[in-house]
């Protein structure tokens, strides 16, 4: 494994790394934004949120976030093992990591399929708007997630040598970006209205 | 390695309680949702992401983001 000694305390090389981070702050700002445009909105046409948020399975959604966090848990101990040359340690929890992003798309599939069962697509209201871009845009980022966590699982294995943890670091940086969004999404979309 | 298990656990059962505290508080029940998500999202990054580790500009800089967008939230669904 490649590894050299960086010092996170210098403000050129946060855990994971600069890029990643100037990366999580344009994303979180984006959703940021967007939610709270979702808000203002939801002022103006607070009964049609209300009726509107009362149709979404607040279920599915906190066992959602139930995976999304272990799952972040998991990455987090993934590394850990990595920084202390435990390759199969890391391995084995990288694999409950995309366990774990797995379960979360399958229930967000089941959500969205009666979802659109019932009729409640993005045209139906101004709420299910934002719930779809915002939902599905999250959605496209855990799959990027999933992507790039796998191109590391295949470099662990056929490589391990080869693997930096500084780029195991950026992934995991991006991965934990996907709980971070959907940490101020669940709560906003599902629980607020 | 216990301290990201205690962050699990407490994450785990603040999710459980703002679910909760959605159906059943009414008063407050803006206020404590965002309460009880920052603190979600404060242990993720600063626990699971290591922010804990990094220079004070990207600390300051997360929660200076979250500051303000609960200030937005909360000024707005008032």
């Amino acid at each position: 494994m490649e590894s050299k000694i960086l010092n996170h305390k210098n403000i050129y090389y946060p855990p994971g790394g600069i890029l990643i981070w100037i990366i999580i702050f344009l994303e979180l700002i984006t959703f940021g934004i967007a939610l709270i445009v979702m808000v203002f909105y939801g002022q103006k046409e607070l009964e049609i949120f209300h009726t509107s948020r009362l149709q979404l399975n607040t279920t599915i959604g906190t066992i959602n976030t139930l995976f999304l966090i272990t799952s972040g848990y998991f990455m987090a101990r993934s590394v850990s093992y990595l920084r202390k040359g435990q390759k199969e340690k890391s391995s084995l929890f990288l694999k409950l990591t995309m366990l774990g992003g797995l379960f979360f798309l399958g229930l967000k599939t089941i959500e969205y399929y009666f979802k659109i069962e019932a009729g409640l697509t993005v045209g139906h209201n101004t709420f299910f708007t934002f719930y779809w871009m915002l939902t599905l845009f999250h959605v496209i980022h855990v799959i990027v997630g999933l992507v790039i966590l796998t191109s590391v699982l295949v470099g662990l294995r056929k490589n391990p040598s080869k693997v930096a943890i500084e780029d195991v670091e950026a992934s995991a940086a991006f991965w934990h970006m996907c709980d971070l969004i959907w940490l101020l999404l669940f709560p906003v979309i599902y629980l607020l209205f | 390695m216990r301290g990201i298990t205690i962050t699990l656990a407490s994450l785990l059962i603040l999710t459980l309680i703002s679910v909760v505290f959605a159906n059943y508080a009414h008063g407050y029940m803006v206020f404590g949702i965002l309460i009880l998500a920052a603190l979600k999202f404060i242990g993720i990054s600063f626990c699971f992401m290591e922010l804990k580790k990094a220079h004070s500009f990207w600390k300051v800089g997360l929660l200076l983001f979250l500051v303000l967008f609960m200030i937005s939230v909360l000024f707005l669904a008032k």
